[in-house]
């Protein structure tokens, strides 16, 4: 019954132990439970940026590629999962700056189907909450970006996958001239960034700044017509 | 021998209950305050008086169990 007993303390003193150790972060215990967010806080994942070490299962949360069903029809779809920050206007453009966080998806889908015309780099800096201030548009200390155009038969969008201090890489998986289908994978941001669609002022949005929309889902806008 | 926290050669129960309880309900706490969106002054309270319910019950269950 002792022998019992000192096992049962023994594993409760184990947990606390962990408990402790991991403070202010959560214990493993208990992390199957808590949301990506409170899972690995952020000032956790920016003490691992610092370090270059990363906890196995933030990698394999980050790495996450997980299929999307598109819906129906043409409309414009999401190219990222994250947080529409803003769908302002310039000229005859309209910039939907769609911000990742560490804990978003970082696959990037095409918005439409079509045929890939340019893929293209530009900037030569990187800056922290980029794209939010139509920063990927300057001329000068312009963040480092990727920039897709897609030809559509209803007619044409570009991406700009745009990194920030954290994640400087920018994979792109598809080329000029490719084909693509609506929804299918076009690259990734390695690490919470930005991504910017551009399209026609003449579209119909169908989101606003604040909403969340994931890649290759969410439908932000219909009626394309020409860029 | 037996004593407050001792009885037959092991650990008093009603003991040996309120150590784990009270070990249990310190990590159920930090689980709720990551969970939950609440001020910290607030969940101490509450899981203090949740802390002094259950250990109540405790006692009360080996109190009616030993009568």
């Amino acid at each position: 019954m002792f022998i019992l007993q000192i096992f049962v303390l023994c594993l409760v003193a184990a947990a606390i132990a962990l408990w402790g150790l991991n403070f202010p972060y959560p214990s493993p215990l208990i992390r199957r439970w808590l949301p990506p967010r409170k899972r690995w806080p952020e000032a956790q994942i920016r003490a691992w940026l610092k370090d270059g070490k990363f906890q196995r299962t933030f990698l394999s949360h980050f790495y996450s590629d997980p299929e999307r069903v598109p819906p129906p029809g043409t409309s414009v779809l999401a190219a990222a999962d994250g947080l529409v920050t803003s769908a302002d206007m310039r000229g005859r453009i309209r910039y939907l700056v769609i911000a990742l966080s560490f804990w978003d998806m970082h696959v990037q889908r095409s918005p439409v189907a079509g045929k890939v015309v340019s893929v293209a780099s530009h900037g030569d800096d990187f800056m922290d909450g980029e794209g939010r201030e139509f920063a990927f548009l300057r001329e000068k200390a312009c963040p480092v970006q990727k920039r897709l155009v897609i030809q559509s038969d209803l007619g044409q969008v570009a991406v700009r996958l745009i990194t920030s201090v954290a994640a400087r890489r920018i994979e792109v998986w598809v080329q000029e001239g490719d084909r693509i289908e609506r929804g299918q994978r076009i690259g990734r941001i390695l690490l919470g960034s930005t991504v910017v669609v551009e399209l026609p002022v003449t579209v119909n949005l169908l989101v606003q700044a604040g909403e969340r929309v994931w890649a290759g889902q969410t439908a932000v806008a219909e009626g394309l017509t020409s860029l | 021998m037996n004593g407050l926290s001792w009885a037959s050669g092991h650990l008093d129960w009603g003991i040996f209950a309120l150590i784990v309880f009270t070990g249990l309900w310190w990590l159920l706490s930090d689980l709720v305050w990551r969970l939950k969106s609440v001020r910290i002054g607030r969940l101490a309270v509450t899981m203090s008086i949740g802390w002094v319910a259950g250990i109540g019950l405790i006692l009360l269950g080996f109190y009616l169990g030993n009568r």
